[in-house]
């Protein structure tokens, strides 16, 4: 079986590059300013043996694109057929992204959703319980700090049954 | 009294020579349709070379068709909350009920509503002038609200549709609570926890209400 | 999980939805649902995609999308965006709860930020630190008259040319290594010397500033000033990136949404924004001149609103429209802000060190077989007539290998004192406008395609001549003493 791919989508700045850098121990630019990511990045991830592609796209709002950067998003979707779609969203701003996230899975396409920058989130008096989430939106939910690192662990387990379930 | 038959042709005709802004409409299919003589023996329409005209009286009794239909329309969505396929039927056979001083109640009841649900404008009526003569300025422009002033996004209106899809990529959506934080150089508010910078013209595209 | 896309009308969504459908007999790698729904919002993408599947269906789906709007006067991208939104406010409401918030000292600053009478001298305190005192004196002055001055010159030189003239015994050979245009002596001490410590201190600074996420701000800012241009406040990402290097800058434009923007961005950054390694030359030549520097800066920046006003007013298309999500401000790591710069120097020098080299050998060869006498023969006329010695000419040719290259031979012309202060002016604001390097030549094609890239350069090839020519006879009119 070929190496399965997996996407990395989501709104412009909310950390899906440092997501990328983090699972693949690559480098790509990242930074506070929406819409920095322009061209694909590429790279590896093993987990417990199995390797996977990773690819971290421009940012998108929606799947009917404005920009060029959502166009060649888009087309990632389109085109390389991957095999897991991780949607990643600012988890103090999931009303205003969850709308992608509908309308990937609309789509049909096999999404997991992590919600990013948690700690901005509670902070902000924000608090999401992932597990309501989970069960309204049927697609797994897993929650993050990818800046120091937090639930990646649990992220690459999730990816590996999600993976599985193929 | 004109039956249900004529009303709709009326009908029909305003949405294609007032809101189209044709002139005149072709009718050759309908030549030789007894209402057509019905409508043209009442002088509300002009028949000349299979084209119909609307008279000044014909433009009158129209107007007032689409806005009973329309009205109509508005009750049983907004209020009886009906969906669907019924509506259109229920809608055609409603509006004929509605004559002159049932239609201002109704408007009335609903709160002289601008459009149907499909988004269609609904003709104003009497009542809905002397509402408007009432100052009262609930719904305003983005661009008109104060700072810092808490308030609801009503609804878009642009024809633009670039800039409707950055307003809704934005999640600018109706319904959704609206702080604005600046006005110059750039409007920009916060919706949620995220804040935005947009420019007048997309500020003016979106109205609130407080 | 899927929303029924019901609506308050009898001919609903849904209904479209099922009819194109049943019409697409393709397989997609999306569900037919969804290629069904972006062809109801006219999106081209997958409209072509259709096409290039369906065959003859095609002209049904197209009558199935003409059907359905005409049942709905909004857009259909606003009746499903608000039936997504109430899908989405169903969920938010079960799964998520919000305290209220209070405005904290960042929101506070974040406001001082955007408020002009307190962001436009927080941008000048930015610009002032930031870039003249950092990356202008400390980096493009201290530091490299520290790694050209005394390490490159009075060590490294020497030596290398020592080693050079032991192993190889030709002359013409010596020449290209260690002679005045040498591989080593010019083309390394260049890059390693002059140009790396220069856009090394402006990553830094770069990168700082943008992880704070001041540049969205300062986007809504200048968004009114940049109408004028016909660019948006989108536009200030690759034109701060432009004071570091033009090249990344232009294909950073990318992210501007229109292809007037693109095309304007692109010839502003080609001709009006200096690079830094420009701007390090530049702030060395005119540091010590502080009236000569204003002059400078006055004439580059009208040169950029009226090129850019011009632009603008010839390029058909529409006014662009400024939207931008404004970030918390954020404190920036410093390891974030260490690998970042490392990586975009790294790429900087990857890019461009084989272009130094290659301009040496160019150069060399050029030198040897007096092609280059001859063109710089040709370029004496002009660049007399802008009131500069005929050895700049050697400066703008090699302004054309790399501008930063230039600008370095126009700072070893000032170092012999063969320049007054007209002259440096002049000079300066010619070769920020001169023809862009090699390498963004080649990028603005890549990225424009080569009718427009190659436009853009002849362009400016005339019109910094005549920039120039005009700056230096207003200057010498006017009997300004610099």
């Amino acid at each position: 079986m070929s190496v399965k791919k997996i996407a990395i989508v989501g709104n412009p700045n909310v950390g899906k590059s440092v997501l990328f850098n983090i699972l693949t121990k690559q480098y790509v630019n990242v930074s506070n300013y929406p819409g920095t990511t322009v061209e694909v990045s590429r790279g590896k991830m093993s987990i417990n043996g199995i390797e996977y592609e990773v690819i971290d796209t421009p940012g998108m709002y929606s799947f009917l694109s404005i920009t060029e950067e959502e166009k060649v998003a888009r087309r990632i979707l389109f085109n390389e057929k991957p095999d897991i779609v991780i949607h990643v969203v600012d988890a103090k701003n999931l009303e205003r992204m969850l709308s992608l996230t509908l309308q990937l899975i609309e789509a049909e396409l096999p999404v997991m959703l992590v919600l990013n920058i948690m700690d901005e989130a509670q902070k902000n008096g924000v608090i999401i319980d992932a597990r309501i989430l989970e069960k309204e939106l049927k697609v797994p939910v897993v929650e993050a700090v990818s800046i120091i690192g937090k639930g990646i662990k649990e992220l690459k387990d999730r990816i590996e049954a999600y993976g599985n379930r193929l | 009294m004109l039956r249900d038959r004529e009303e709709e042709i009326l009908e029909a005709l305003w949405g294609e020579i007032v809101e189209k802004k044709n002139h005149m409409c072709d009718i050759s299919v309908l030549k030789d349709d007894e209402a057509i003589k019905q409508l043209t023996d009442l002088d509300y329409v002009e028949v000349k070379n299979n084209q119909v005209r609307l008279t000044n009286k014909g433009r009158e009794e129209a107007k007032n068709c689409v806005r009973r239909h329309r009205l109509a329309e508005r009750l049983f969505v907004d209020v009886l909350d009906i969906k669907d396929k019924l509506v259109h039927e229920a809608s055609c056979k409603f509006e004929h009920l509605l004559h002159k001083g049932l239609d201002e109640n109704v408007c009335i009841l609903l709160g002289h509503p601008k459009t149907c649900p499909h988004g269609r404008p609904i003709p104003e009526g009497e009542c809905c002038k002397d509402a408007k003569r009432i100052p009262k300025k609930l719904i305003m422009r983005l661009s008109e609200l104060e700072l810092d002033r808490k308030a609801t996004i009503s609804y878009l209106e642009t024809q633009d549709q670039s800039i409707l899809q950055k307003i809704i990529a934005i999640g600018a959506l109706p319904n959704t609570g609206i702080r604005l934080i600046q006005k110059f150089p750039s409007y920009v508010f916060q919706i949620g926890k995220s804040q935005f910078a947009i420019d007048k013209e997309l500020a003016s595209s979106i109205y609130v209400r407080v | 999980m899927a929303i029924d896309y019901k609506g308050p009308v009898e001919y609903s969504i849904e209904i479209a939805i099922e009819r194109i459908c049943a019409l697409l007999n393709a397989s997609y790698f999306i569900s037919k649902r969804s290629v069904a729904l972006l062809i109801l919002q006219d999106d081209k993408e997958t409209e072509e995609m259709v096409v290039a599947n369906e065959g003859e269906a095609v002209d049904k789906i197209r009558e199935v999308v003409k059907e359905t709007k005409s049942h709905f006067a909004n857009a259909i991208t606003y009746e499903l965006a608000l039936e997504r939104q109430a899908e989405v406010k169903s969920i938010v409401d079960k799964a998520v709860k919000i305290k209220k918030e209070s405005i904290g000292t960042r929101e506070r600053l974040s406001r001082l930020t955007m408020n002009p009478l307190t962001g436009i001298p927080i941008l000048l305190f930015v610009l002032y630190w930031g870039l003249y005192k950092f990356v202008g004196q400390f980096g493009a002055g201290t530091v490299v008259n520290f790694i050209e001055g005394t390490l490159f010159e009075k060590y490294f030189n020497p030596f290398i040319a020592n080693l050079i003239i032991k192993i190889v015994p030709w002359e013409v050979l010596q020449g290209l290594f260690v002679g005045e245009y040498g591989i080593i002596t010019l083309g390394l001490r260049y890059a390693v010397a002059l140009i790396l410590p220069i856009v090394t201190f402006f990553f830094i600074v770069f990168s700082v500033i943008e992880d704070t996420g001041y540049l969205p701000r300062l986007a809504m800012l200048i968004d009114r000033t940049f109408k004028k241009i016909g660019l948006s406040g989108r536009a200030v990402i690759p034109m701060v990136l432009g004071f570091g290097c033009a090249t990344m800058a232009t294909m950073v434009t990318r992210t501007l949404p229109t292809k007037r923007e693109r095309i304007i961005a692109t010839m502003l950054l080609s001709l009006a924004v200096p690079c830094s390694a420009q701007m390090g030359v530049i702030l060395a030549l005119l540091g010590g001149n502080p009236k000569a520097m204003l002059i400078w800066a006055g004439i580059v920046g009208l040169i950029f609103l009226f090129v850019g006003y011009l632009t603008s007013k010839i390029l058909p298309g529409e006014r662009p429209s400024f939207y931008m999500e404004v970030p918390p401000l954020r404190m920036p790591s410093v390891s974030n802000v260490i690998t970042k710069t490392f990586a975009r120097v790294k790429w900087y020098f990857i890019e461009i060190l084989p272009l130094f080299l290659l301009a040496s050998i160019f150069i060399w060869l050029g030198m040897l077989l007096h092609i280059f006498d001859f063109i710089v023969g040709l370029l004496k006329t002009p660049v007399e007539l802008i009131g500069l010695p005929p050895e700049a000419s050697t400066a703008f040719l090699f302004g054309f290998f790399r501008r930063d290259y230039g600008a370095a031979g126009l700072y070893d012309l000032n170092k012999h004192g063969l320049l007054n202060g007209t002259q440096l002016v002049v000079s300066c604001v010619a070769l920020t406008l001169f023809l862009p390097c090699i390498a963004q030549f080649l990028m603005n094609i890549k990225e424009r395609g080569w009718k427009t890239g190659l436009g853009i350069s002849v362009f400016i090839l005339f019109f910094s001549f005549t920039a120039a020519y005009i700056v230096n006879f207003i200057l010498t009119k006017f009997g300004v003493i610099l």
